[in-house]
């Protein structure tokens, strides 16, 4: 535990000196004027109806954009300051630090949620009730916590493929997409819908939305239980996935490539 | 008990480059250990597999009777490794939020944690210095920085590839003592370097690499008395009379007399002491008696080899 609390403060306080906060803090709040601009158009019943679409969108965007950045950029920036090595030597195991670096991207999601709303609050107007505050937040961590386990699923690619942005860029909108973030899963063609199902971000999207309308939530917990579910299916295929790739570079001699 | 050892290690690259051929040696527990070798002799190599992050090809390699490749879980907690050069530190970070993350990551927490950086910091006069971020530290710092963590652990063998590349010459010397130290803790120290006089100065054994294999072992003097067994005597202000006469006499060699009034001879045996008294009967009271350098048996011994640069 104190090498994953270790790896998240180290995360965070590099994050804080970088501009990777900052573009987060600024994605979130531009997409929200898009979309909240998008509903307005509809007048108000149009922005009221839209609004939580238009929050919720923005801050999973701004999240797995982190995410995918940091799981690329870890380890290839540590390679190129030459502290991979360094680490992989150390009794720490590898994968418990990359899952540490990971989970700091939950401040993330954090950050732009509360950015998104504001923004419909002060550019549009229109504050948006938060009609269920103990499942928000529970969500919210939840669901940073699923993006950082499939988002480090890619760490063991970027392993073996030092040029991780192109991964990272083609990762982007499909997710968006299965992930229910941009239109609901149950609005996309039928034969899609299993597949978006598999994706996390499906079941955090619908339940995010729901936290902000009046109506219950149905099944809240169950739901962000398959959200937990799906996060750690994919820590542990990342996890076997990332000790066959160390294997394979130290076999390689490629360890400390950049 | 012997602290690191190799026997047969070999490790081969794709493309069938031989960073290592069967290299076998050994180095006791307390023992400063000094690896000497041109680029691509296999020093760097040699610190990767012992420090768990590459794979031999063939051979072993034990760190306190624990294999680096069955036992590596084990290696990694009993060494600290600090990779040369200036990078291998978080830039963006203070020196002591650096340590505090390594420390971490070799299992220490809370006051331990906070204790063990503060004495490290000190240690590698660091402390002033501590809140800084390390991308405004000069390179000898930096260097600083990365001994502190290797020692975050308190391992009983340190690894330590390259460590005063790019020093300046008081930042050396200062990280001289600071081996001293180390071995005075009773630690296993294993060093690469260029440098033949550091090794002189804070080795107890060196090994002199080529091609991945062993060209010679020993402590430093024995390896200097490899290449010759003689006395060396250089001299200045000698008349002329006196450098013809020896120049004359077929016991003693003479590696330089076209100098005037400067000579530089080898001698062996009591000609040493005839040889002394000629030159302080003469006068002479400009002259050196000493032991061929660790740099000149490095370097005999590579040319003796072919030429002194590796792949």
């Amino acid at each position: 535990m104190r090498v994953l609390l270790a790896s998240l403060r180290l995360q965070l306080q590099l994050a804080l000196r970088s501009a990777e906060v900052l573009q987060a803090c600024l994605m979130a709040p531009l997409l929200a004027v898009v979309f909240l601009s998008v509903a307005s158009l509809g007048g108000d019943a149009g922005l009221v109806a839209f609004a939580p679409s238009a929050i919720v969108a923005p801050a999973l965007m701004a999240l797995w954009t982190s995410a995918l950045f940091t799981a690329g950029q870890s380890i290839t920036e540590d390679r190129a300051l030459g502290v991979f090595e360094s680490v992989v030597a150390s009794p720490a195991p590898l994968p418990v630090v990359l899952l540490g670096r990971m989970c700091a991207v939950t401040a993330v999601g954090l950050i732009a949620f509360a950015s998104s709303w504001l923004t419909s609050g002060l550019v549009f107007g229109h504050w948006v009730v938060v009609e269920h505050p103990l499942v928000l937040p529970v969500a919210l961590v939840a669901t940073g916590l699923a993006t950082a386990t499939t988002a480090g699923l890619l760490a063991p690619l970027f392993l073996l493929t030092p040029s991780a942005r192109t991964v990272q860029n083609t990762l982007t909108y499909p997710f968006y997409l299965l992930g229910g973030v941009l239109v609901p899963v149950t609005d996309l063609p039928e034969w899609l819908r299993p597949l978006g199902r598999a994706v996390f971000l499906s079941w955090s999207a619908d339940l995010l939305r729901d936290t902000l309308l009046p109506a219950p939530p149905a099944d809240p917990w169950a739901r962000l239980g398959v959200v937990l579910a799906l996060g750690g299916v994919a820590s542990l295929i990342g996890t076997t996935l990332l000790l066959r790739v160390l294997h394979v570079v130290r076999s390689s001699g490629s360890l400390s490539h950049t | 008990m012997i602290a690191v050892s190799a026997s047969g290690l070999t490790r081969t690259f794709q493309g069938g480059g031989q960073a290592l051929e069967r290299f076998t040696f050994e180095v006791p527990r307390g023992e400063v250990h000094g690896l000497l070798g041109p680029n691509g002799a296999g020093k760097t190599t040699l610190c990767r597999i012992l420090s768990t992050v590459l794979l031999p090809t063939g051979g072993s390699a034990s760190v306190l009777g624990r294999d680096v490749v069955r036992d590596a879980a084990h290696v990694r907690r009993s060494v600290g490794v600090v990779f040369g050069g200036d990078r291998g530190v978080y830039g963006r970070l203070t020196a002591r939020q650096n340590l505090n993350f390594w420390a971490a990551l070799h299992g220490l927490s809370g006051r331990a944690l906070r204790e063990r950086v503060a004495v490290l910091l000190e240690r590698t006069g660091l402390t002033g210095r501590a809140d800084e971020r390390v991308d405004h530290f000069s390179r000898g710092m930096k260097q600083r920085l990365h001994l502190a963590r290797g020692l975050v652990a308190d391992p009983p063998v340190l690894i330590l590839d390259e460590p005063t590349a790019g020093m300046d010459p008081i930042a050396a010397h200062e990280f001289r003592d600071l081996v001293a130290q180390l071995r005075d803790d009773g630690r296993t120290v294993l060093l690469t370097t260029h440098d033949t006089a550091e090794a002189e100065a804070v080795c107890d054994r060196v090994t002199l690499m080529r091609r991945g294999a062993v060209l010679a072992t020993g402590s430093p003097s024995s390896v200097a008395g490899l290449v010759t067994s003689q006395d060396r005597i250089s001299a200045s202000g000698v008349p002329a009379a006196v450098v013809a006469e020896l120049v004359a006499r077929p016991e003693v060699v003479v590696l330089d007399g076209s100098g005037g009034d400067r000579v530089e001879l080898e001698t062996s045996g009591d000609t040493t002491g005839e040889v002394l008294h000629l030159l302080v009967d003469a006068g002479v009271t400009r002259l050196v008696r000493g032991r061929p350098s660790l740099e000149e048996a490095y370097l005999r011994l590579l040319r003796r080899q072919g030429m002194a640069v590796d792949r």
